[in-house]
Order: C-alpha cells, then structure tokens, then sequence
C-alpha cells in the first residue's frame, strides 16, 4: 500500500515527480480518485496556503506545489471524470481587461483545483463577453476577478454589469481578488465576496459554491 | 509659503526640477522606490509615518508626490498640516501631465511597460521587499542553485512569461534626460524583452502645480487636519473624508 502521506509531502515540497510516482502507484493498489484529491491534495495546498500567510513560502514554494499538485492532478482528472464524480463547483477564472498580471490568478486557479473545482482559466486581459460565454457554455457557478492595478479595476464593475444586461447575474457568483482590491470596493460593484489571498480564495470559493 | 514634500524616489529628477522652479520653499524627501511591492496597507503605514514626522507650524501644507499607487496612500490622515495629493492613479499619470491622457494611452496600448528617469536609475540593488516579490528579479542560475536544475528552470519560465505579455515599453520622456543614457537604456531593454519601443514625450505642468500651489479641485485633493484621503474608485481617482 503506498504511503499516501509521501504525496501530501511531495506537494508540499513542490516535489512534482514524487507526487506523479506515489498516485500512480495509489491508483493502481486501486485508491478511490477522489480520496487522493480530497484527503491528500486539498489538505496538502490548504497547509502551502497556510505557510504563504506566514511567510514561509513565497510565490515560488507555491509555484512549485502547484506544479506537484497539477502532476497528480493529470493521472486523477480522466478517473474522476469516468467516476462521474462531481467537481466541488465549476469556476470560471481571469484578470479583467486591460490588466496582464496573472501569477497571483494562476496560483488561486492552481489551489481552485487542488481544492477539487474545475477551473477553467482564460488567462489574462479577458473582456466581460469572455466570462459570460464561459460561463454559459461550462454551466459555471462561480466567476473569479482578478486585477493587479487600480486603473484596471473598473473592468470588474464592467464585466459585472455586463452579467446583469445578460439577464445572467442571478445564475452566478461572482467573487474578486487582487492586491488593490477591497471589500469596500468589492461591495460597491455588487460582487459576491473578495478575498485577500489565495487561500482565502478557496474558503470563500467553496462558501459561496455550498449556497 | 513653506512646504515639505513627500515624494517617491522614482519622480527624483523631476520633483527636483519642479521644486527649484518654484515661487515657494519647497523641503523635499523622498522615499525609497518599492515600498508600493509591500502592498497597500504596508506602504500606507510608511507614508503616514513620514507625514507624522513633520513637525508642526512649520509648513503650510504637506505635498505628496504620488498618486494613489496600489491603495499605498489610502487612508492617509492628516495631522495637524493640510496634506495635498494629485489625483492619480499612480506616478506614470504624473508623469503623463493628466489622468485622463493616462487613460486613453493606457486604453489604447494595452501590453506597454512604462519607464522614465527613475524608473531606470532608482532603487537598484533593492532587496526584495516582501514575500509577494521574492523571487521575481532572479536570474536562472540562481534559481537553478536554489531549487535545483528541474525545478529551477520551471520557476523561471513561469516567473519570466509576463514578459511576453508585454509588448511595448514606452519611456517617458521630460526634457530632463542628461544626455542619451536613458534613452538608450530603455530602448535596449525594450529589444531584450522583444518588445518594440516608443519614446512619449512627457509633461512636468501638472507636478509644477503641485509645488507651486496651484490645486485646482479637479486635479488635488486637500485634506484638511484631522480629514482622510480614501480611494473613491471613480473618475476623481481620490476622495476626502471628514
């Protein structure tokens, strides 16, 4: 039986070949798919979200249990998927138009799956019509903004008005997330929650998805 | 009047030429370049501390030269002078001469990283500030001694891709670049990235009425003592509360 807590500390170590070895091996003694996500990879990026807040980690300890996390998350995917297992939820992830920055969003969409969503990022620079159509057509439940500058928030009231002339705004949450964003501004657009950090990210993700 | 100026490290040259121009006496201090990595909150806390510095009676006003930079002059307070602040997003809209000239070339060139005089020649060898930065400036060598050879390499590449989402650098330029270095720097790093180059002629006009005491509403807020400065996340950029 592989020692499933060497994956938890592969991830953790950012170890990504450790944790590709001890998932295949957990898979063919044949553990559950889902098991390896939720008792070994979840716990496994809540603790590497836990150390960045401490600063013990930095952006790139995260990166590189990120990159673990993902080398597991490749042989598990096509498995939960044949189980039919269902996501935690369904997010739609980018920085909003005009803005590049993306590491901060590739790591909360990094920790969104290792969390157990299914994340579908569309990168940077993503105009408000991107979100709605990816939304639409994944039967997403959550969309998740990012911006790193002050001049490049405003495309967050945009895209979330844009959901409201779509007649879509009722079927979403919408949440948003960046170094200058606030609760007060995340209130004055009409989003449904802001978090201060990747990690927050996830607590408020499976907060708002469990609604 | 008598007034002190806190002003970024990154607008050096050019403060100092406004403040020699100007009819009043201008006290200038400049803070280190970065202190916008530490985050909103962070660089908030370093510039209320060099505004409570300021000893009282002697100025008429405390100048700040800076825009609101990433909520780093959020929530500034001021104590017993006036404080004045361009309303601005950040230092490229000073630079700029307007905020809404700063939109639509903002607007209408996505992808542009933005240098100028300071930009260039402040706060090299800065020791990264916090933990959101560490790593970011690293060479591949020192990544692959770090975090060995796979590893190492990987970081790099993921650290380094923003570069391609760039695709222009634009130096700013105020009359103030002493002969062709900084031209000539920029243009090299912009055909290092693979970026293209353009050189934007900048304007002084709306710094040297920050020093000269000409704070038209619509480009200042004032904050009188005990009143706050806040982001008001519209047009004006900045909003006083009582």
């Amino acid at each position: 039986m592989p020692d499933l807590k060497k994956l938890h500390e592969a991830v953790i170590e950012g170890n990504w070949k450790a944790a590709a070895a001890v998932t295949e091996a957990a898979i063919a003694e044949g553990v559950a798919p889902l098991t390896i996500v939720t008792g070994y990879l979840v716990p496994a990026m809540d603790e590497v979200g836990r150390r960045f807040e401490c600063e013990e980690y930095f952006v790139p300890e995260m990166l590189l249990s990120a990159r673990a996390m993902k080398a597991s998350m490749e042989i598990v995917r096509p498995l939960l998927k044949a189980t039919g297992a269902e996501p935690v939820g369904r997010v739609v992830i980018g920085t909003v138009k005009g803005d590049l920055h993306d590491i901060g969003k590739n790591l909360v969409a990094s920790m969104l799956e290792g969390g157990g969503f299914e994340v579908i990022d569309l990168g940077a620079d993503v105009a408000p019509e991107r979100f709605i159509e990816a939304a639409a057509t994944r039967n997403a439940g959550l969309v998740a903004l990012s911006a790193l500058l002050t001049v490049t928030m405003t495309s967050m009231k945009t895209t979330i008005d844009a959901f409201q002339a779509a007649g879509l705004r009722g079927k979403v949450k919408i949440m948003v997330g960046g170094a200058p964003v606030t609760q007060q501004y995340a209130d004055a657009i009409g989003a449904d929650g802001y978090s201060e950090s990747a990690a927050a990210a996830v607590a408020l993700a499976r907060k708002l998805v469990a609604v | 009047m008598r007034l002190k100026l806190i002003s970024c490290e990154v607008l050096f040259r050019e403060m100092c030429d406004a403040c020699a121009h100007s009819p009043h006496q201008v006290d200038p201090e400049f803070l280190p370049k970065g202190l916008h990595d530490l985050g909103g909150k962070p660089m908030a806390k370093k510039v209320q501390e060099a505004v409570d510095r300021t000893p009282e009676g002697v100025f008429e006003a405390i100048l700040l030269g800076y825009g609101l930079c990433g909520n780093g002059l959020d929530g500034l307070t001021a104590r017993h002078t006036r404080l004045v602040l361009p309303r601005a997003h950040d230092c490229i809209a000073l630079l700029m001469g307007s905020r809404e000239r700063y939109q639509r070339y903002f607007e209408r060139n996505p992808g542009t990283f933005y240098r100028s005089t300071g930009w260039l020649e402040r706060g090299k060898g800065l020791q990264q500030l916090t933990h959101d930065t560490r790593g970011f400036d690293e060479s591949l060598e020192a990544l692959i001694r770090k975090y060995g050879e796979d590893n190492g390499r990987y970081l790099y590449q993921e650290m380094t891709r923003y570069r391609s989402h760039y695709r222009k650098l634009t130096f700013i330029e105020t009359g103030l670049e002493a002969g062709g270095k900084f031209i000539a720097e920029a243009a090299a790093e912009a055909q290092e990235n693979g970026w293209s180059f353009e050189r934007l002629p900048g304007d002084l006009a709306w710094l040297r009425r920050l020093v000269e005491g000409d704070w038209a509403e619509a480009e200042f807020v004032v904050a009188l003592p005990g009143q706050r400065i806040m982001a008001s996340y519209d047009n004006g950029v900045l909003r006083v509360q009582a």
